[in-house]
């Protein structure tokens, strides 16, 4: 038998209906006004120079937790992914189990911006959010919710101010940067990070694009638009496709000096796990993280491998460690409907058994 | 917008006549003769269709629909190349013409294949999506085109060139000319790499066939068959990123990588210092003036902040040991540096100016 026997009929039956979803889709497609992103209501508290810290409105009927939570995002694309859409949001779903939800929205750096120092994100801005948090709330500690990159970010401040955070959640965050499955390390090591740095001053959002991107460039820059056309029909899918696409694409610049020293301490030297890691007049030692963690990964995650999670539990000083494996991905783990039901809700549940 | 004459009129129009275009060929497939040579009606009409309406389209939509039609493109493309056995008179029967469509597909990506810009020739762009990324990410960064070296020969030349750059600047120009020996060197260097990168990707696509070979033999041997256009392309989407998951993770990928990133920078380096150059002629300020600026201004924002910090400190201590109530911080919007706090602060020093409850 021939194994590929697609009959020229049926292949004009398959480009006919694939035109035709493209013709009917278009419509939608003209019709899809300004995508908003981050739909729930929110303040703003704080602010430092292109810092904005956001405080969530608090559901009617929910009794609040008297512990305030801070979200530290990564530098990477924009906080937004959090709160995505209205029936996809991690926020949403932490103010559902009645914590009091600040996110830290880091902006878009530009050249002016470009000598900022690890030290001054984590001992200069978040330690800022931090104390306000606590004056505001009049509590000497605050819960902490790190993700990705802004996880690493929570576990230095924790590890260097073990007095000021309570619980801390880290989510999709990288702490052995040198497992082999992962892929941005394994490329990054080549790379004269010094001579990237000095030729551009930051580092551009689309540069990151690219590399991410190129994890899986084929599904992600070609099989996905295929895969779209069969939802074109719908106003809404169009409509929270285009969200996620803006989202993807909408990269802020890193920090010049920032991403030197996060690539070279951590992807090169893998400083977790190796150590030699100085912010201020500090060395980062995860054993100075005394307080409940809770350890959320993806198991289907690209950037962030579990492998490269999962040695926390044996790094941190603390005797309350727990650990959740969410069945997605990287992005998943945020808008996915299952993460709507277990991840939240989990997260919620194991802050407010701890107080 | 679906009121439209041209939508209502034209675009099915075209429709129809692809249609009917593969309408015929399915009749010549079945015996019942018709002459005409298929030459890909359906991407005529897209084209034809999407240069009608682009114009009216939101720019993030217009990208987005482009992007979908490209790959609807590429998944025809490929149904095409294996639908059309039936026309190629070197392959009579059914199991030898998709051996002979894989080895079309490698010779292709060996550069041994010259087949005119047929269907064979344009399914094999699809491999070039990784390469067309880093272009189009490197013109975004550059005032040249990402593509401007690509072409540019290369191998013919470097001996000699290589011999020319080495030859010491002279004379009063002596240090400008060593700047453009530099900047030429780079750009040798890029071109390199860039060629490297390529070819890289050139064994992939080859290593890509490979596998969609051992594919196609799983299915003989299940006794299966793949009956769909939208199959046949979501089973070489795998197979091309399984290919590319194996290979993208090998120390030689990551020196590739890494070489091509690093000329990148190096010749984006040497423009710069050549700009500086002419700026400073001008007597205008540099990249490197402004840089050493901004360096400057960052290290007293720091000290300024944590002065702040310690003033405020000072003042809460000195409250607390006059007795007063220490002064309430602002809880408002702040536009500039925070009011400091001291790092060793008490629930017993300052309270906030208007302090949350949970039932606020």
């Amino acid at each position: 038998m021939f194994p590929i026997d697609i009959r020229p009929d049926k292949l004009a039956q398959e480009m006919f209906d694939y035109n035709r979803k493209l013709g009917q889709g278009m419509e939608n497609l003209l019709n899809a006004d300004e995508i908003d992103t981050g739909v729930s209501p929110k303040q703003a508290v704080y602010s430092e120079d292109k810092l904005v810290l956001y405080r969530y409105d608090r559901p009617e009927g929910v009794e609040t937790q008297k512990i305030p939570l801070l979200i530290v995002y990564a530098l990477v694309n924009r906080p937004y992914m959090t709160d995505i859409q209205e029936n996809r949001s991690t926020i949403k779903g932490l103010l559902a189990t009645g914590q009091d939800v600040y996110l830290i929205d880091w902006g878009y750096p530009d050249q002016a911006d470009r000598s900022l120092t690890l030290d001054d994100y984590i001992n200069g801005y978040i330690d800022r959010c931090v104390d306000h948090l606590r004056e505001t709330h009049d509590v000497d500690k605050i819960n902490i919710l790190g993700i990705c990159q802004g996880g690493a970010f929570s576990l230095m401040y924790t590890s260097m101010h073990p007095d000021k955070v309570q619980n801390l959640v880290t989510m999709v965050t990288p702490v052995d940067f040198k497992t082999p499955d992962n892929l941005l390390s394994a490329w990054v090591q080549n790379i004269d990070v010094d001579l990237a740095v000095d030729t551009m001053g930051n580092v551009p959002g689309e540069l990151l694009n690219w590399t991410f991107l190129s994890l899986k460039p084929f599904s992600l820059t070609g099989q996905k638009y295929v895969n779209m056309v069969d939802l074109l029909d719908d106003p809404d899918k169009v409509k929270n496709f285009l969200r996620m696409e803006k989202w993807i694409f909408d990269s802020p610049d890193q920090a010049g000096e920032t991403f030197r020293q996060f690539i070279k301490d951590f992807y090169q030297n893998n400083g977790f796990i190796e150590g030699g890691v100085v912010l201020g007049d500090q060395e980062i030692s995860l054993k100075n993280v005394s307080c409940p963690v809770l350890n959320i990964y993806a198991l289907q995650d690209h950037l962030v491998p579990p492998d490269a999670s999962k040695p926390l539990k044996y790094l941190v000083g603390s005797e309350d460690y727990t650990e959740l494996a969410f069945p997605g991905g990287h992005i998943g783990i945020y808008v996915s409907g299952k993460a709507q039901k277990e991840v939240t809700p989990a997260i919620g549940k194991w802050l407010n058994e701890r107080g | 917008m679906s009121n439209d004459s041209f939508f209502n009129d034209d675009w099915l129009e075209l429709q129809r006549k692809y249609w009917d275009n593969w309408a015929d060929m399915s009749r010549k497939a079945m015996g019942l003769e018709g002459e005409t040579k298929m030459t890909a009606p359906w991407e005529g009409a897209l084209d034809h269709w999407w240069k009608a309406f682009s114009p009216a389209a939101p720019d993030l939509s217009k990208a987005f629909m482009e992007k979908m039609m490209d790959q609807g493109k590429s998944f025809f493309r490929m149904a095409e190349t294996f639908a059309n056995r039936s026309d190629d008179g070197s392959a009579t029967d059914g199991l030898s013409y998709w051996t002979k469509a894989l080895e079309d597909m490698q010779k292709r990506f060996s550069g041994n294949l010259d087949d005119g810009g047929s269907a064979m020739q344009r399914m094999m762009s699809f491999w070039e999506m990784p390469l067309d990324n880093w272009q189009r990410m490197m013109s975004s960064l550059s005032p040249m085109p990402g593509d401007f070296l690509r072409n540019m020969p290369h191998e013919h030349f470097k001996g000699n060139l290589d011999r020319a750059l080495s030859a010491p600047g002279l004379g009063y120009s002596r240090e400008e000319q060593s700047q453009y020996q530099e900047l030429m060197r780079s750009s040798m260097e890029y071109q390199s790499a860039l060629q490297e990168y390529t070819g890289f990707y050139s064994k992939l696509g080859m290593k890509s066939v490979e596998r969609m070979g051992s594919y196609i033999q799983g299915v003989i041997d299940s006794g299966k068959t793949i009956d769909s256009a939208r199959a046949l392309y979501d089973n070489w989407v795998s197979c091309c990123e399984a290919v590319y998951a194996d290979q993208v993770a090998t120390p030689e990928y990551a020196k590739i990588h890494g070489r091509l990133v690093n000329a990148q920078m190096a010749l984006k380096k040497r423009l710069s210092v050549i700009v500086d150059e002419n700026l400073g002629a001008m007597n205008m300020p540099t990249r490197t003036e402004v840089r050493t600026l901004e360096n400057r201004l960052q290290e007293t924002r720091r000290e300024n902040k944590r002065m702040l910090q310690s003033l405020r400190a000072l003042e809460k201590q000195v409250e607390a040991l006059g007795g007063k109530t220490p002064a309430k911080p602002a809880t408002a919007l702040k536009s500039s540096a925070p009011a400091a706090k001291t790092t060793t602060r008490r629930k017993t020093t300052a309270k906030p100016a208007a302090k949350p409850t949970p039932s606020e």
